[in-house]
């Protein structure tokens, strides 16, 4: 389970939404659990993917420097979240690929057909597991 | 020689090798150079160079579609 604040679930969908038709991505802290995380903070990153309708990817020393200001305020990294602006509602192929975070939240919005927000843990071997996504 | 790997999210190893690459670091520590970045002093460095300090930071990559 990943327990989420409403506000920071509303500001995700907004930035989903103004960044069609490329994806958005950032990454969420907090407290981490393998099986019950909180999240307490958001940091948008820019989408760094050569094709960044269909891609993300952050890059690597803007990620070290999230990572530095997450651990500032003594977060940890509860797990990352980013946008399918055509779709599909849950990992693609590509997400079950690229993921090396074991046991971290992969928060996705999906667009269409409908507004959908859900959660996933990366257990490893392209396995992601749907978790239950509660706001506060 | 000894080299500090912090794997940002997960912890620091201390790992002693003769002339290692970036790669035998990440060999130690049981990954892979396509799952992860290798950075040091805030930027990223090629695997198969020669590790030329004692603090190196191991970035799982963040990424997919």
């Amino acid at each position: 389970m990943i327990v989420v604040p409403e506000s920071i679930r509303e500001a995700i969908v907004a930035d989903a939404r103004e960044g069609t038709p490329r994806e958005i991505c950032g990454v969420l802290g907090g407290a981490f659990g393998e099986q019950r995380s909180r999240v307490d903070s958001r940091y948008p990153a820019t989408n760094a993917a050569e094709t960044p309708r269909t891609r993300y990817l952050i890059d690597p020393e803007e990620q070290l420097e999230i990572f530095e200001r997450l651990e500032d305020r003594g977060e940890e990294i509860v797990g990352f979240y980013h946008s399918h602006p055509n779709g599909p509602a849950g990992p693609s192929a590509t997400d079950a690929e690229a993921a090396a975070w074991p046991d971290r939240s992969y928060l996705i919005v999906s667009l269409v057909p409908t507004l959908e927000v859900g959660s996933w843990r990366w257990r490893g071997d392209g396995a992601f597991d749907r978790e239950r996504v509660t706001y506060r | 020689m000894r080299v500090t790997v912090d794997v940002k999210g997960e912890g620091t190893h201390e790992v002693d090798l003769e002339a290692p690459t970036y790669a035998d670091l990440l060999a130690e520590v049981e990954l892979s150079p396509h799952e992860v970045s290798v950075l040091v002093d805030g930027r990223p460095v090629p695997e198969d160079q020669p590790v030329e300090t004692d603090h190196v930071t191991v970035l799982r990559l963040i990424k997919g579609g």
